[in-house]
């Protein structure tokens, strides 16, 4: 069975695979700070890559820096298919708690 | 020219970031720094914005070791309370013993994490502080709990509440010198793999 994911730790692996080829630090920070609509620590984000990579749910490279970095290198991240399996369980097991319930709830307090 | 944030906050987010992240670490928030943050709210909103990324770096770095210290420091002080010896003799010398070790562990740990001499004083210090704060609410709560006049006796007879709010930030300077010790122990020994 796959390693079960946290809230965050969800919305980090799905910043990768909506970022691509350009999921790096710094694009995933963003991402993930859009996709919770909140301010989130650049130090989350990275120990929660370092904790995935970890697991081995995902895999990383270096790769160049850019001017607005000061040159310093880029370090991107690409799913792994144990990644892929986690995140299809953590679908399924949302959907199986919502399942037979109208969203948004209404009615019951 | 671009701007930047402050040199300071740059070399202490080195000392807390382990070496080989430290490039891809630190040009994530010059980036952010540079792209969004600095256009939007300013120079000094942006600075501050950066020490507090940076401080989430220094928080991580050092909450074990600041969690074992304030854990170690509540338990005695709860002892000494509830328990206390007709003699503090052993028990300090244990205590102190445990709190030695610790930091000097801490800051041994920090410089072969980051490479450099400094993260030893600077996370012995950062333990310390962090400690000294979860100390000293901690006393307030144990203080909440047990207020009775056996335990006010005992109190005063382990050195008096004084002792209890003023040590663990007393402890800060020591935590800066065996951080240090730890640091230059670290530095001493090679790290495996290591080309430096």
């Amino acid at each position: 069975m796959a390693d079960r994911l946290g809230a965050f730790e969800q919305a980090v692996l799905l910043g990768i695979v909506r970022l691509g080829e350009d999921a790096y630090g710094r694009a995933i920070l963003r991402e993930v700070q859009t996709r919770l609509e909140r301010e989130v620590a650049a130090g989350a984000v990275h120990a929660t890559l370092e904790r995935l990579e970890k697991k081995g749910v995902i895999s990383s490279r270096l790769g160049p820096g850019t001017p607005v970095r000061g040159g310093r290198a880029r370090r991107f991240y690409h799913l792994q298919p144990s990644g892929l399996r986690a995140l299809n369980d953590a679908r399924a097991a949302i959907d199986s708690l919502w399942h037979g319930l109208k969203w948004p709830l209404r009615g019951y307090v | 020219m671009m701007p930047s944030p402050p040199n300071w906050a740059q070399a202490l987010l080195r000392v807390f970031v382990k070496r080989a992240d430290f490039d891809c670490v630190s040009g994530d928030l010059l980036e952010a720094y540079r792209d969004t943050v600095h256009p939007v709210r300013g120079q000094l909103a942006a600075d501050v914005w950066y020490v507090t990324q940076v401080l989430w770096f220094v928080i991580r770095g050092a909450r074990i070791s600041a969690t074992l210290f304030a854990a170690a420091f509540l338990t005695r002080t709860a002892l000494d309370w509830l328990v206390p010896p007709l003699d503090f003799h052993a028990r300090s010398t244990a205590s102190t013993l445990l709190g030695v070790g610790l930091l000097l562990a801490t800051g041994l740990q920090a410089s072969r994490r980051s490479g450099s001499l400094l993260a030893g004083t600077l996370t012995g210090v950062a333990t310390t502080a962090i400690a000294a704060i979860v100390s000293v609410v901690g006393a307030a709560i144990l203080l909440t709990i047990w207020h009775g006049a056996g335990t006010m006796a005992a109190i005063r007879a382990s050195g008096g509440l004084g002792e209890v709010f003023e040590l663990p930030i007393l402890m800060i300077l020591p935590g800066a010198v065996l951080g240090t010790l730890g640091g230059m122990a670290g530095a001493m020994i090679k790290r495996p793999g290591s080309s430096q």
